[in-house]
C-alpha cells in the first residue's frame, strides 16, 4: 500500500497523476488501463478540487491510497470538500449532438466511470471516500 | 504538469501545436490560444497533436469552445492524435465534429 497526500489545488493534478501511473505500473496495467484508470482519477480528483472545494469556499487535502491484490489494483481518494457523490452527476448531453450545441456539464464524469472496472463512492463522517478499482489481468488474458 | 500550446497563424490557418499532458490546470493557456486564433479570424483551426500524450476532458471543454467561437463556418482539423487521446474523442462523439487526420496534408488544409 502505498499513500499520498497533496493540496487540494489543480496544481496537484501532476503529482497525482505520477503516483497513479506508478500504482498502475506495480499492479503491472497495461498502458491503455493505465491510461483510463490516469483520467479516471484526473477527472473525479478535478471536480472534488473546483466543487467539492474551490467552488464551495472550502480549502483542503486529498488523501490517496493504493492497494494491489491478486485480483484487482484500488486507489482510493479521500477529501474533506462538501459532500459530493460524483455518481449524482446527470450524464452528458447526448453524446450525437454537434460540438457547437453541447453544453459542458457531465464529461468528465462520464470519462471517469467508463474508464475503470468499478467506482465507489462514500460519505464518512466530514469526508468524502471515492475509490477506483481495475482489475488486473495476466498477461495471456485476452482483451 | 508539462504543456504548451504554440499557435502559429499565417494565410488564415490557425494551427496550434499541443505537447505533453493538457488535464484542467493547463487547459487555460490552450483556451487562450483559441481566443487568439478567433481574434484573428482565422479560418481554419489545425491542433496538431503528435507530441500531446494525454487530454482530460478539460481538453474536449476547450475543443467545445473553439468550436463555438470560432463560428460554425470554420473547420477544426486535429492532426496526428495519439490512440488514447483519439479513443477518448470517439467515445465522448467529439469525432464527429471535427476533422481527424493523421498527417498534416496541405492540400486538404489549405485549399481555402
Amino acid at each position: 500500500m502505498s499513500q499520498l497526500r497533496v493540496a487540494g489545488s489543480l496544481d496537484s493534478l501532476g503529482e497525482i497523476a505520477e503516483y497513479v501511473m506508478a500504482a498502475a505500473g506495480e499492479a503491472g496495467l497495461d498502458q491503455q488501463t493505465s491510461y483510463r484508470l490516469r483520467l479516471a482519477i484526473d477527472e473525479i480528483v478535478t471536480n472534488i478540487i473546483l466543487y467539492g472545494y474551490a467552488g464551495a469556499g472550502l480549502q483542503g487535502d486529498l488523501h490517496l491510497q493504493s492497494t494491489v491484490d491478486e485480483n484487482a489494483l484500488t486507489i482510493s481518494v479521500v477529501d474533506t470538500g462538501v459532500t459530493y457523490d460524483p455518481r449524482q452527476t446527470p450524464s452528458p448531453d447526448n453524446l450525437d449532438i454537434p460540438l457547437e450545441q453541447r453544453s459542458m456539464g457531465g464529461l468528465g464524469i462520464y470519462l471517469a466511470l467508463q474508464n475503470v472496472d468499478q467506482f465507489n463512492y462514500e460519505r464518512v463522517d466530514d469526508r468524502n471516500r471515492s475509490t477506483f478499482i481495475v482489475h488486473r489481468k495476466t498477461s495471456s488474458a485476452a482483451e | 504538469m508539462a504543456f504548451s500550446a504554440d499557435l502559429d497563424i499565417n494565410s488564415g490557418i490557425a494551427k496550434i501545436t499541443l505537447s505533453g499532458q493538457l488535464d484542467a490546470s493547463v487547459a487555460p493557456d490552450f483556451q487562450s490560444q483559441v481566443e487568439k486564433a478567433a481574434a484573428q479570424q482565422a479560418m481554419r483551426l489545425v491542433l496538431l497533436m503528435n507530441d500531446l500524450d494525454y487530454m482530460a476532458s478539460a481538453g474536449l471543454r476547450a475543443l467545445i469552445f473553439a468550436k463555438q467561437k470560432m463560428g460554425s463556418g470554420v473547420a477544426l482539423y486535429v492532426v496526428g492524435a495519439q490512440p488514447q487521446v483519439m479513443e477518448v474523442m470517439q467515445k465522448t462523439g467529439f469525432d464527429r465534429s471535427i476533422i481527424a487526420l493523421e498527417e498534416y496534408d496541405p492540400e486538404a488544409i489549405e485549399n481555402l
